[in-house]
């Protein structure tokens, strides 16, 4: 009989006796796993709805975009010769409703042609035919448009609202606009109107920010997108546009499906990870309970891999249920959003079970459950048999043995290396598990700083304290490890709130003294010395600015394509799509030139300069004196780096990356940007004003685009906050189980006191005092490391002052000295309870 | 004080020792500091010899068996079982020289409560891999008059019978020597003097040499020779035949 057959009976017979000694051990694994497994089905499930649906998504085989210019004759001819061709443009405008000014707003106007949608059906209430709701009469264009827009301007179907220099009549809502997804981030509602409509509106001038697109069905299903874009560039090598295709429709929401579910796994992981440590105690209480039994084994003659293995067994099998009841709740979670949130949820997906998070998800279980078995395991492979006949007096070796703690070291490596090589953004992985090491290891100082800390303190005079102190810092009690486990929850949701308020600080209190009220886009060359003399002249109107605004795709670094150039990850945004371009003669007064000459001289007329953004040339490894080449509308226009800028992005002010030197750039169609700032009570009258004066100018409110931001900060806040409780629960797990395991010894405790006079009441403040205390003490531990994690990320990685939100501190150790009380107290309530005679009977 | 050692206890003697214990010291850690448990002890038990250590409460007997057992290292001093020396012996090695030649009963019974009473028995056997375990440990169960009790669990049995379950368990392996610490200690008059006619019969009929600790004089003078202890040594050696 092999040593495994043998322990597999001997496993066996001891599993007779079921679970129960298992049960937080079980609950802590199963709620890692099912956190991990989750995550990643559902992760798996929109990637997968993305990829299928992505035709429909996109509205086509392929998309083409472009600034300015809509396709040439030649470019449409090329396209239609692929399959059915669909052209869309879009634009932000105003649209108002009779003759209140306050009754216009700012919409995302989309002008269709007759042949869409190409895939998909656009639905509208009431049902009617898109085409025909569109369509041209005497009275004007038809429109449909979202609720949002008929909830601000107060217009029903029937009614008109004027667009440019046009009335048109809104004849049905938008229900459903099939590649609405795949449109990006929106400022207004949406409007859409022919493209008869939009030619009456009379809103294509030079330089008006137009975004012309193309879809096309292909008509041959061999065709693929790649033999499309490669036939594309052959045929239009300097042709500049932004493609999109059927494999990849929504690249965005494909990166924030993927980010979002790497940081969720990661946030699991550490749920895994503080989960683990209840495991561990959990099977070193186990263990505790079987020492009789493992030094009768040892006397009996098992030698210490028997022991090993006999127990690794038990708890491997106990993990196995935990994995498969883990796997079973995180392959079921994507059925279960289908069911409860399937309707809100923009995003296609595919809900079905996915085996590939499920394998990660066990393989990360079954390695932590090793990981933190492996060193009980080793410490009860050395009990020694002596203690069956004494209470130890030489205590036991307090680690095992080297091999065993390399193993269990590995499995805890095994878990990061496997978290970071399977992650398509390894660097984030290493940070973030770095830092959560980082964490642990503050909270376990912070821990034990304070445990001997309370251990030093001057004999109190009130038993209640002392005793409810000694409960705490007598050996082997495991205060520390519930600190630190409860700690890691707290510290999550205490940095998560310190950097909430950071920012919303810096957005309420920092940005409005310096941010401008309008920003007001898509003024016209002829109309900029009329609309500055209006916007100048209101009294309180400050800080006025105007500048030309094109916008340009860089498509060159020193003559080398930018698909071929290296560029860092972080400045790879202002090359992968139109930027906004600006020239001036002089150096604006907010302009920090940070590196090379000042400016140009005003009267420059050389070859085009520019003056670029420093972080972008890092990035782009460019330097004083190279040259990038900058598509804008068609034309490529190569700009030498003059000097470099320090841009901070957080003014909210206009913020040009390439300031380009006149000559060259001012001579292509352009507009101009302004913005100015003035008293609130003044804000209306001046909308109401360019308004009426400048129908053709869209006005952008930063108040309103501020409360967008807000709401999508909050959001992530709550995000990130939920995600965190999953956390908080494995804290939670970790001292249910440290509570279990210490419940014989309290019992033990309560029975004495009870005996020598003490009351249930008087038991009860000795508990609250003792719970109260360690969940103040791990809402502490966790604020030092949360406020330091919060100063790293605003420091390091916002640049913004971190500011102390009391809200934070109070709710971080209230919330932790809370739940900890009332868990500590429901746990002692046995204990209180207990008849001091039948336990001195049956003790 | 002057130690009263037994260096030759059976004079002329031709077969080696059982149990051979050369100046066997034993000190162990506290928190308190180091404290002295056997203070150099020498004895040899002759094979097939019953011996009893007679002592008050720690005087060292436990101990002494346990370092004769391999239970415990000694500080110093030489220790030879059964013909092996156990001196310098891995805690496995250790291991495997008990499953092989020893056989121990508890004063507190010592069985696993998640195993019946057969399983119990078998455990010395199964660790020796032997394919008829579980025969013989019935063969064993039914030799201390517990057959109708094979799949009950210490739980479910009373003290003596749990002690009859481990002394099944201490001699179904049939080991050259037997270890005995207190085994009537937590049983009544009555059911301690029956489990004592059971071990002193089992070991006659298993010719095991058998080391006895105890408080009770009566018991020890069923031994062939009785040693008395005292603060870790033995002060007193009398032959009860």
């Amino acid at each position: 009989m092999s040593s495994l057959t043998l322990a597999i009976r001997f496993a066996r017979r001891e599993l007779r006796s079921g679970l129960s000694g298992f049960r937080i051990f079980l609950a802590a694994l199963t709620l890692g796993v099912a956190a991990i497994a989750g995550v990643g089905s559902l992760g798996e499930a929109f990637l997968t709805g993305l990829s299928e649906q992505g035709r429909t998504l996109l509205g086509g085989d392929i998309r083409l975009q472009r600034l300015y210019q809509p396709a040439t004759e030649t470019e449409r001819k090329f396209m239609t010769d692929y399959g059915a061709v669909s052209e869309s443009a879009t634009l932000r405008s105003m649209a108002s409703a009779g003759n209140d000014p306050a009754k216009r707003t700012l919409v995302e106007l989309r002008s269709i042609d007759a042949a869409y949608p190409l895939i998909g059906q656009a639905v509208l209430a009431p049902a009617l035919d898109l085409k025909a709701a569109l369509g041209c009469d005497a009275q004007g264009c038809g429109a449909v448009v979202e609720d949002a827009l008929m909830a601000r301007l107060g217009v029903k179907p029937g009614d008109a609202i004027r667009i440019g220099d046009s009335d048109f009549v809104v004849r049905a809502r938008i229900v459903t606009e099939p590649d609405r997804v795949a449109g990006g981030f929106t400022l207004g509602p949406r409007v859409l109107i022919s493209s008869e409509g939009l030619s009456r509106a009379k809103l294509i001038t030079p330089g008006s920010l137009l975004n012309y697109s193309y879809r096309v069905a292909f008509a041959s299903e061999t065709t693929t997108p790649e033999q499309f874009r490669a036939a594309l560039a052959a045929a239009f090598p300097d042709a500049v546009w932004e493609i999109n295709d059927r494999t990849n429709a929504i690249p965005r929401v494909t990166r924030f499906v993927e980010q979002a579910t790497m940081f969720l796994t990661l946030v699991g992981l550490t749920a895994l990870v503080v989960a683990g440590v209840g495991a561990g105690q959990a099977v070193e209480a186990f263990l505790q309970r079987r020492r009789a039994t493992i030094a009768t084994l040892k006397a009996m003659g098992a030698e210490g891999h028997d022991i090993f293995l006999i127990y690794l067994l038990q708890i491997m099998a106990v993990a196995a249920v935990g994995l498969v009841l883990g796997l079973a709740m995180g392959a079921a979670l994507p059925f279960a959003v289908e069911h409860f949130f399937g309707e809100q949820i923009p995003a296609p997906a595919h809900y079905a079970v996915y085996p590939g998070p499920l394998v990660l998800a066990a393989a990360f279980g079954t390695l932590a459950a090793l990981g933190f078995a492996i060193l009980p395991l080793a410490r009860a492979r050395e009990i020694a048999p002596a203690g069956l006949f004494r209470d130890l007096v030489a205590p036991s070796s307090r680690h095992g043995r080297w091999p065993y703690r390399i193993a269990a070291f590995a499995a805890f490596g095994s878990i990061a290396a496997l978290s970071i090589l399977l992650s398509p953004y390894p660097l984030f992985n290493l940070g973030f598990l770095g830092g959560s090491f980082a964490v642990l290891l503050a909270l376990r100082l912070i821990a034990t700083a304070l445990r001997h800390l309370l251990t030093r303190m001057p004999r109190r005079k009130s038993q209640l304290l002392r005793l409810a102190l000694a409960n705490l810092t007598r050996p082997g009690t495991p205060t520390a490890s519930i600190i630190v486990a409860l700690g890691l929850g707290l510290t999550l949701l205490a940095t998560v709130a310190l950097i909430q308020a950071s920012v919303e600080a810096q957005v309420e209190d920092q940005l409005p003294s310096r941010a401008p009220s309008f920003f007001f886009v898509d003024i016209q060359e002829n109309q900029i010395d009329a609309f500055t003399r209006l916007v100048s002249g209101f009294p309180t109107a400050a800080d006025f600015n105007a500048t030309p605004m094109l916008r340009g795709r860089i498509v060159k670094l020193n003559g080398v394509p930018v698909a071929d150039a290296r560029i860092a990850t972080d400045s790879r945004w202002a090359v992968d799509g139109d930027r906004a371009v600006t020239y001036s003669t002089t150096r604006p007064k907010d302009a920090r030139v940070v590196e090379g000459p000042s400016w140009w001289p005003a009267d420059y007329r050389g070859p085009s300069l520019v003056s670029f953004s420093r972080d972008l040339a890092r990035g782009m490894g460019l330097k004083i004196g190279d040259t990038m080449t900058v598509n804008i509308i068609g034309r490529d226009i190569d700009l030498r780096i003059f000097n470099l800028r320090d841009i901070d992005f957080r003014t909210g002010g206009m913020n040009f990356v390439l300031m380009a030197s006149p000559g060259v750039v001012d001579t292509a169609p352009h507009t101009f940007l302004s913005t100015v700032r003035t008293a609130p009570a003044q804000e209306e009258a001046m909308f109401a004003a360019v308004s009426k004066d400048f129908p053709n100018v869209t006005v952008v409110r930063v108040k309103e685009a501020l409360a967008q931001v807000g709401e999508l900060l909050a959001a992530l806040a709550r995000g990130i906050a939920i995600a965190s409780l999953v956390t908080i629960l494995a804290g939670v797990l970790v001292l249910a189980g440290a509570i279990a395991s210490g419940h014989r010894a309290r019992l033990y405790d309560a029975v004495v006191l009870k005996v020598l006079g003490a009351t249930r009441g008087r038991l009860g403040i000795i508990y609250a005092i003792e719970y109260g205390l360690l969940g103040a003490l791990a809402g502490l531990a966790a604020l030092i490391a949360g406020t330091l994690a919060a100063w790293g990320i605003a420091y390091f990685v916002l640049d913004i002052p971190l500011v102390f939100a009391g809200r934070a501190v109070a709710f971080t150790i209230a919330g932790g000295a809370l739940g900890t009380l009332i868990l500590g107290l429901s746990g002692g309530f046995a204990a209180m309870a207990a008849k001091p005679a039948a336990r001195l009977r049956n003790p | 004080m002057e130690a009263f050692v037994t260096r030759d206890p059976v004079p002329g003697a031709t077969r080696a020792p059982s149990i051979v214990l050369e100046d066997v010291r034993l000190t162990l850690a506290s928190a308190a500091g180091a404290v002295n448990i056997l203070n150099g002890v020498t004895l040899a038990v002759e094979p097939g010899e019953a011996v009893a250590l007679l002592g008050p409460s720690g005087s060292g007997k436990s101990s002494l068996l346990m370092v004769a057992a391999g239970l415990e290292a000694p500080t110093a001093g030489r220790v030879s079982v059964a013909g092996r020396s156990l001196s310098g012996l891995s805690e496995d090695a250790l291991a495997r020289f008990r499953r092989e030649h020893v056989g121990i009963v508890f004063q507190s019974f010592h069985l696993v409560p998640t195993m019946t009473a057969l399983e119990n028995v078998a455990v010395p056997l199964e660790l020796l891999r032997r394919p008829d375990a579980f025969a013989r440990a019935e063969a064993a169960l039914g030799s201390v008059g517990l057959v109708h009790r094979l799949d009950h669990y210490p739980g479910q049995l009373s003290g003596g019978e749990q002690q009859r379950v481990a002394l099944a368990r201490a001699i179904v392996h049939e080991p050259e020597v037997l270890f005995a610490d207190e085994p009537t200690g937590n049983l009544d008059g009555a059911t301690g003097a029956g489990i004592i006619e059971l071990l002193f019969s089992l070991r006659a009929r298993a010719h095991a040499t058998l080391f006895l600790v105890t408080h009770e004089e009566v018991l020890a003078t069923r031994c062939d020779r009785i040693l008395r202890m005292k603060d870790g040594l033995i002060v007193a050696e009398e032959r009860t035949k």
